[in-house]
């Protein structure tokens, strides 16, 4: 039966596993161990890989063993101590990920630069790649606005009767262009892909635009086949810059959760993203996350977290995000008309009007809540932390004059003097000195220590890592070291790794994973290989979880109850069929990895019990195996299977058991 | 009789599952039949999320103050929609104007949570769970607004339903309630030949978990998966005249007239709209809240006029966490405030009016001085809609702790 191997690999797993870590559980305080049941040894391992990190690949649980779950968590929670390289080749294709944000904007031009360099006030770039983009978007520019011109033009003549503006030559002049449009393309495709890039970089800016919107769709993806991922860029590029920097920070997103060695660190970045969330659809944003969740957040995620809160303060990307850069102090200098050198040098004529339009007559600009209240609502203290509206008030008058410069060019954070609400501000019964800048950096410490934070905090990382309603002593402990250790989070998360409350019998597999976690699991299970992380990123969307794209600063719920409706239900079944069946854009699967080397599990339940072991490390349910196993037998869907060649029976028990109840916890 | 129809009706949707062929008009009798003699009166709530500025949607444009406050990003006299010589719609709640006229559209204006919070979060919270200020609440009221029906009432898996990938506060709770983002989507396996037996798998599977958050949502989802197979709400496609905008909340709310119109027996139902958070250049006549309120109005109407005639049945009420500042902020926008206005539209509806005690705007008027008073609390409009229109009398368990007796409704809705 399949039942003793299975359970043979998990006795060996269970004795490798005596030698070591057995430490782990044992909480320093006695009588706290005795109130809670703990897991055995196998379960530990298994409950380790599922909480801190993005799922278990197949053969995981032996390495944890051979090492020692101690020593595997000591590794983790010191990134910089493990060997990264596969990731970073993975990464390396994705220029955009390792510019700073100037280079971005300047290689992906917004809409503004383009504009800029059209009307002549900025230069062409030299480059002949990256001046190929720029020639293209002006291109595309003129024709929507020649487009614009066109139909105002035809409504003219509609009322007046004449004919249309453009003569006879004009129009053969543009299906002939059409046409041969049509015809470049189908030659491009029969290239190669090197002699297709090539080609289409010789093509004039007028022809290429007409050539791209030959390229819709899926004539798109077909030009990009077997493109390199540089190659691939460039295309993207020509079409729409923006889209290229958006996607390629999906794609790090999805091959660091993937493949990262360090996934604690993945793990804890996400964690701290979401908490200082940043949707990307809003403006500036577009471009500003790669800088933000790589320079802010990543090598803070395991730091203290005052370091965190000021770095995210003056991130621009934050600033442009809670509307801070644009808080201007009523009784400023800039307010009261003294000074406008702090919007002009932050870009923001439109919003000289804005100001303008504010109550007090001739005056320009005033305050802007949002950040005041979230900083303390969502970024520190929590919404029952103690603060009032008053509060916001003046948290949002310290923080006026903590703008950017130029953001559009992709500069970062300033303080101006002449946008800082003068005077002093009291702040949870803090007097602040009026002291420019260090006013935002005093509150942000008073913020960073408050025992509210600390509870705040250590509640939202033991809802993440340990359970949706964690017990209270444990939350205490672990502000207790927040406080203690000044906002340290490595010693935060070691408080709650040494709690008995983590290894609790009660907390395995207690978790229902998002669907970001689901779909990571899935691939991270299967070992799929990923080319092109896009298609996954529009999955992640239906699933209700798009990357980058939750709107409010909430950030996401990491609650079953979110996550849990029979949409989401159908949408992972669905997805896991698809992931195992090869419908999936994008990414390979080879289940001859998942089946062993020779691939050739002769009947049904033998690929049953072979891929229960690699995708759910055998751990599974006596109810979801006999059901699968009954259905196996079933006449029709068995004898359906037995028909056909292994690889159709792998598609649907690997789908069946990634689609398992067991599957959707962690 | 009624036993025997649904006998009948659960064995037919088991054999769906594994054929096609049962004609389409024999499951919508069956339907039809199992809900016969039961009221089919439904009710339709939409959240606008983010804090929509009700002060810009149902224009005091009588109010002095309201244009003293807001310098740049008023709606002129010269271009609001006049309601009643005091109020205006905004220009791009045209689409509501026809409603309005035929009464079939009410408007609560100064409505809200007597709750003090400007957490977006929060709000939402209180607003989908019915107790203000109480965070322990763990269902949401409307989920509870199904509990003390009458017994023989339907118990179709499309009973309760929200669209969208993810089932909302609002409607979480002891009564089974259905999430569904995208009717093509819903099922499992899409055109593989195997589809059949491998969503039976999956059903045996989860029905035999010992997890109840699975085994719950599994049971409800394969129950209504089958129910929307044999029903296929594919066919019924919008009626003339109703043309819904592009985007999610118009696709939601398209999706949701099919199920109705399917007659899958849809007794409570939810969606929403995010977007309205305009702390920076929010705009007027033009701009940000103007291209919302188009999306947002056009879509409702083009719901109303989908439904045709069974809009007679058919309640819908608006609502958003909390209003915004009577004054503009320094970035031409507006910041998180208290009171706001709900829209309440229906074939009992005794519309053309707006309805609640206006507070005024004066600084001696506004709440902490800054924000437009609440004077009619959100759940006298949402327990008047349980009341009358679901028939449900136990309004002290849909919101406990709450006085809400009948006597004191707005008399929005016309007695039944």
């Amino acid at each position: 039966m399949q039942f003793s191997s299975r359970k043979n690999a998990l006795i060996l797993v269970m004795c490798l596993l005596g030698l070591f870590s057995a430490n782990l559980a044992l909480g320093k305080k006695k009588e706290q161990r005795n109130f809670v049941t703990q897991m055995d040894q196998p379960e530990m391992a298994l409950h380790a890989l599922n909480r801190l990190t993005f799922g278990v690949r197949p053969g995981d649980l032996e390495r944890i063993t051979t090492m020692g779950l101690d020593k595997w968590i000591d590794q983790q929670l010191h990134p910089e101590r493990i060997n990264d390289s596969a990731l970073e080749a993975r990464l390396s294709p994705f220029r955009t990920l390792r510019m700073d944000t100037r280079q971005i904007v300047e290689n992906f031009p917004p809409p503004q630069l383009i504009k800029a360099v059209a009307n002549g006030k900025q230069p062409l770039p030299s480059d002949p790649l990256k001046r190929a983009v720029y020639q293209d978007q002006i291109e595309r520019m003129q024709e929507k606005q020649d487009r614009k011109q066109l139909t105002s033009d035809s409504d003219v003549t509609t009322s007046t009767g004449k004919a249309s503006t453009f003569s006879d030559e004009e129009r053969i002049d543009r299906r002939d262009k059409r046409v041969s449009a049509d015809l470049a393309a189908q030659e491009l495709l029969d290239m190669d892909p090197d002699q297709r890039l090539k080609a289409i970089l010789k093509l004039s800016a007028e022809d290429r635009r007409a050539l791209s919107n030959e390229l819709k769709h899926e004539k798109r993806d077909e030009c990009m086949e077997g493109m390199t991922p540089e190659q691939r860029e460039t295309v993207m590029a020509l079409n729409n810059p923006q889209q290229v920097v958006a996607n390629e920070l999906i794609q790090g997103k999805i091959l660091r959760a993937t493949y990262s060695e360090r996934q604690l660190q993945e793990v804890m970045t996400d964690v701290w993203f979401n908490h200082f969330n940043i949707f990307i659809g809003k403006g500036e944003d577009r471009y500003l996350l790669t800088s933000y969740e790589r320079d802010v957040i990543r090598p803070r995620a395991l730091g203290k977290f005052e370091d965190l809160l000021r770095t995210t303060a003056q991130s621009p990307a934050m600033l442009f995000y809670l509307d801070n850069a644009l808080s201007v102090g009523p009784n400023s200098d800039f307010a009261n008309g003294i000074s406008n050198r702090a919007y002009k040098k932050a870009g923001k004529k439109r919003n000289r009007n804005a100001g303008r339009g504010n109550q007090a007559k001739g005056k320009r600009g005033g305050l802007n809540e949002n950040y005041g209240r979230e900083l303390m609502e969502l970024h520190t203290l929590g919404v029952n932390g103690g603060y009032t509206q008053k509060d916001v008030t003046e948290v949002a008058r310290v923080f006026t004059g903590w703008t950017l410069k130029k953001p559009k060019q992709g500069e970062g954070f300033t303080f101006e003097n002449s946008m800082h609400e003068p005077g002093e501000k009291w702040v949870l019964g803090h007097r602040i000195k009026p002291n420019g800048e260090k006013e935002g950096l005093e509150v942000l410490h008073i913020l960073a220590r408050h025992p509210s934070t600390a509870k705040f905090v250590s509640s939202k990382l033991a809802i993440r890592f340990v359970s949706d309603n964690p017990p209270q002593a444990l939350v205490d402990r672990m502000a207790e070291t927040f406080r203690k250790k000044d906002g340290d989070i490595r010693e935060v998360l070691k408080t709650m790794l040494h709690s008995p409350e983590f290894w609790s019998a009660d907390e395995y597999r207690s978790k229902v994973k998002t669907p970001f976690e689901f779909v990571i699991s899935a691939l991270r299970a299967t070992g799929a290989d990923i080319g092109d992380a896009v298609p996954l990123a529009r999955q992640l969307q239906s699933l209700g979880m798009p990357l980058y794209g939750m709107q409010p600063p909430t950030g996401y719920s990491m609650k079953a109850d979110a996550w849990m409706s029979s949409a989401a239900l159908l949408g992972r079944m669905n997805f896991a069929l698809a992931l195992t069946s090869g419908k999936l854009k994008g990414l390979k699967l080879d289940p001859g990895y998942l089946l062993g080397t020779n691939g050739t599990a002769s009947d049904p339940q033998q690929t049953l019990a072979v891929l229960e072991n690699n995708l759910l490390a055998a751990d599974i349910s006596r109810q979801t195996h006999d059901t699968i196993a009954t259905q196996l037998q079933d006449a029709k869907l068995g004898g359906r299977l037995g028909d056909q060649t292994r690889l159709p029976s792998f598609s649907v028990i690997a789908g069946l058991l990634l689609g398992s109840p067991e599957f959707q916890k962690r | 009789m009624s036993i025997t129809r649904r006998v009948f009706l659960r064995n037919g949707a088991m054999a769906i599952v594994g054929t096609t062929a049962i004609p389409g008009f024999l499951t919508r009798a069956a339907f039809g039949a199992e809900l016969a003699g039961d009221k089919k009166k439904r009710l339709v709530v939409i959240f606008q999320r983010g804090a929509a500025d009700g002060l810009n949607i149902v224009v005091p444009h009588g109010e002095p103050a309201y244009y003293s406050m807001r310098p740049s990003i008023n709606i002129p006299r010269s271009a609001v929609i006049d309601l009643d010589g005091f109020f205006g719609l905004h220009p791009s709640l045209s689409a509501f104007q026809p409603l309005w006229r035929q009464r079939h559209l009410a408007i609560v204006h100064a409505a809200g949570s007597p709750d003090s919070t400007r957490s977006h979060f929060d709000a939402q919270d209180f607003m989908e769970s019915g107790t203000p200020g109480l965070k322990t609440t763990q269902d949401g009221w409307l989920n509870r607004a199904l509990h003390a029906l009458p017994q023989a009432s339907n118990r179709s898996a499309f009973r309760a339903i929200a669209l969208g990938p993810s089932l909302p506060r609002i409607l979480s709770g002891s009564e089974p309630a259905v999430a569904l983002n995208n009717i093509n989507d819903f099922g499992v396996g899409g055109r593989n030949p195997n589809a059949a037996p491998i969503a039976n798998t999956f059903e045996a599977m989860y029905s035999q978990s010992v997890d109840s958050v699975l085994h719950g949502t599994g049971k409800e989802t394969f129950e209504a998966v089958k129910m929307l197979k044999s029903a296929d709400p594919s066919k019924y496609i919008p009626a003339a005249g109703a043309n819904y905008p592009r985007g999610r909340f118009g696709d939601s709310l398209k999706q949701l007239a099919q199920l109705i119109k399917a007659n899958l027996g849809v007794q409570v139902a939810f969606a929403d709209i995010g977007g309205w958070d305009h702390h920076v250049n929010e705009g007027g006549t033009q701009g940000q809240i103007a291209n919302i309120l188009r999306e947002f109005s056009q879509s409702v109407a083009a719901f109303w006029t989908d439904l045709d005639d069974l809009a007679e049945d058919t309640v819908v009420v608006t609502m958003s966490e909390f209003g915004r500042t009577a004054r503009e902020n320094g970035n031409r926008g507006t910041d998180h405030g208290h009171a706001n206005v709900m829209f309440v539209i229906g074939g009992p509806v005794k519309g053309g009016k707006v309805y609640g005690r206006w507070p005024g705007l004066d600084q001696s008027q506004l709440y902490e001085g800054r924000d437009l008073a609440v004077t009619t609390d959100f759940r006298r409009v949402l327990g008047e809609s349980v009341y009358r229109h679901l028939d449900n009398r136990s309004l002290d368990q849909v919101f406990p702790g709450f006085d809400n007796q009948p006597e004191k409704f707005l008399n929005i809705l016309g007695l039944s």
